[in-house]
């Protein structure tokens, strides 16, 4: 049996550094360990014998390396009421923000990029039905998207299991999901029907664009994995699907820092969110 | 039930016409050079359209697209037409070329050993960050190659900042060198000493 | 020194050894210092945690530095009329005509010894050096 390498302080100082650089997230002294044990994990996934040539591949993103690595420290699973910090903001301000300037006649507007198996779309949905007083006042669109046909298929069929809904309450799964096998539910089909799922790479312009403009994007943990040209291109993507004045929110790890300078910072008492201003960004 | 799904939209293409497109680079509202800054890689020569643009473009806005849709092309003439905007006295603009630099690194690599050496020690500077985007053996090649010769303690100072990252053992006794040149320079000392201590502790490989 | 009662300031500069030298240098002398690696990390930031004094590098990814004190200088108060000091590798008349013009309020060109680095912070956060 081969001894685990040692790795330095130094070696793991170059890699934060690395790290925090290119994704903007900062691992403290606290996180050490756990870094460490990560770099292991990858070491050995990846059949690289020394920190050396770990280090390496991270640096050219082989294979999506960077992705592999962080993934260990964002939450990427995927359930309902996931950082729900987002939606309370959404409805405690971006809404209201975003009826301020555009008045009543027309619709709201909000789109999930990547949506994944549904739950973030559908979220969406319950929360506002549940939290926005307005919510009859308006109509609402809710578009998910993905480029994982795979994904979006599950998502049209609005079938979940335990763990996605472990973050609802008993009385939200009655209300919205009927029983649908052994520790299984079903999306009712009103909800279901509601959520229009679509398929799209969002480096590709052509692709995002008929999708139109949107009040409110959520768009979590897929831009800081791209190469940095087409973080550019998606993120100016994604600044064409937004109205102006029209917000962004970016998963919890991530920050607008290491992506573009189109959008404008704010900050609420429930999430830091983007905007695109009427006008110059930062003008 | 409030929620309401549409059919999908569909919208029309932006215009494909060269002629138009070069003009709308650098005519029209921001939102139409914006829009053409886009279109433009997908245009003959859209990479001298967009070149010759950033040179009269005032909006933040629309440069970063022309920038971003230089850095897409990813040619050696983007490389050629974004290089001379590091001597821009407008910082933004500087940004933005070492930016659209950063993400080309596939085509750069031929172009820094004489960026290195430019006889502006601001581009040799900022070229050096360039350097970091390369793989590790050949940066510290490169940037070794510099420190022998550099004058400015700031240029040793952006390429040690480099080598803190890149550094192998091979620039050690560059680096000693270096530190000998510069002694009273407090801030290059204490880089050189830091960036020496992490090359130097770098962990041996497990038992066969 | 109770924690509350330090000096906040914030390093804004993409070089991770500058960081480390002004984070040095400071902590010894007594202030809190948080980092930033460009303009826009460094105004979000702000938005949570306001400081006594930004000490911000030109060149810089995404947002240079005179963009950013610009920036500054539009957004809302207090946060607006936060004191700047540019330390910088560009040290030509035009540069130190623009960081005053994007609202600047002291210039330092690099190299930047620990002694002038201290001296100008505790002036430019009112505190004795």
């Amino acid at each position: 049996m081969s001894e685990l390498p040692a790795i330095t302080e130094e070696e793991l100082r170059r890699l934060c550094d690395f790290l925090y650089r290119r994704t903007g997230m900062v691992f403290t002294e606290a996180k050490r360990y756990y870094v460490e044990r990560r770099v292991f994990e990858r070491m050995a996934a990846t059949g690289s014998g020394t920190f050396a040539s770990y280090f390496a591949r991270l640096r050219s993103d082989a294979e999506g390396e960077v992705e592999y690595f962080v993934n260990a420290f964002t939450v990427n699973e995927t359930y309902f009421y996931r950082e729900d910090h987002q939606l309370r903001c959404l409805t405690a301000e971006l809404l209201a923000d975003r009826l301020r300037l555009k008045g009543q006649e027309h619709a709201i507007r909000i789109w999930s990029v990547p949506c994944s198996t549904g739950e973030e779309p559908y979220s969406i949905a319950i929360w506002l039905l549940e939290n926005w007083p307005m919510v009859d006042k308006y109509e609402i669109e809710i578009v998910g998207s993905d480029i994982d046909t795979g994904v979006l298929e599950r998502a049209r069929s609005g079938v979940f299991g335990k763990r996605a809904l472990m973050r609802l309450s008993p009385y939200l799964v009655e209300k919205y999901f009927a029983p649908a096998g052994f520790e299984t539910w079903k999306i009712l089909d009103d909800l279901r029907n509601s959520v229009r799922f679509s398929r799209v790479n969002i480096v590709e312009p052509a692709e995002t664009r008929p999708h139109g403009q949107f009040d409110v994007i959520f768009c979590r943990n897929v831009l800081i994995y791209f190469d940095d040209a087409s973080r550019r291109v998606a993120a100016e993507n994604l600044y064409e699907n937004l109205a102006p004045g029209g917000y962004i929110c970016l998963g919890h790890s991530e920050s607008m820092s290491r992506i573009t300078p189109l959008f404008e910072v704010r900050r609420f008492a429930d999430a830091i969110v983007y905007q695109r201003t009427v006008g110059e960004p930062h003008g | 039930m409030p929620l309401i799904r549409k059919p999908a939209g569909s919208s029309s293409p932006p215009s494909r016409d060269p002629v138009s497109v070069r003009t709308a680079l650098t005519s029209g509202t921001d939102d139409e050079r914006w829009a053409a800054a886009r279109a433009a890689p997908d245009m003959p020569e859209g990479v001298d359209a967009l070149g010759d643009a950033l040179a009269t473009e005032h909006s933040t806005r629309v440069r970063e697209a022309i920038f971003t849709s230089l850095a897409r092309i990813c040619t050696a003439r983007s490389v050629e037409r974004v290089v001379p905007y590091l001597r821009s006295d407008d910082a933004s603009l500087r940004t933005g070329a070492l930016d659209a630099l950063r993400a080309m690194k596939t085509v750069v690599g031929p172009y820094l050993p004489r960026l290195l050496h430019d006889e502006d020690a601001d581009i040799r500077l900022l070229a050096c960050e360039l350097a970091r985007n390369l793989p590790s053996e050949e940066a510290t090649r490169l940037l070794c190659g510099l420190l022998d010769s550099e004058r400015e303690s700031n240029v040793c100072s952006g390429a040690v900042e480099v080598l803190a990252e890149v550094g192998g053992r091979e620039a050690l006794p560059v680096l000693e060198r270096c530190a000998d040149r510069f002694r009273g320079t407090a801030f290059l000392e204490f880089s050189i000493r830091i960036t020496v201590d992490r090359i130097r502790a770098q962990s041996s490989p497990p038992r066969e | 020194m109770a924690e509350e009662a330090k000096k906040r300031v914030m390093v804004v500069d993409d070089a991770a050894l500058v960081r480390l030298y002004y984070r040095d240098t400071l902590e010894h002398a007594g202030f809190h210092v948080d980092e930033a690696l460009n303009g826009l990390e460094a105004l979000e930031k702000l938005l949570t945690a306001p400081v006594a004094l930004l000490i911000v590098d030109i060149n810089m990814p995404q947002m240079d530095g005179l963009t950013f004190v610009d920036a500054v200088r539009r957004r809302e108060m207090p946060l607006a009329s936060t004191p700047a000091l540019i330390t910088s590798t560009e040290g030509g008349a035009q540069d130190f005509a623009a960081a005053r013009a994007a609202g600047a309020n002291f210039y330092l060109v690099k190299p930047v010894t620990r002694e002038r680095l201290l001296e100008v912070t505790a002036m430019l956060c009112g505190t004795a050096a």
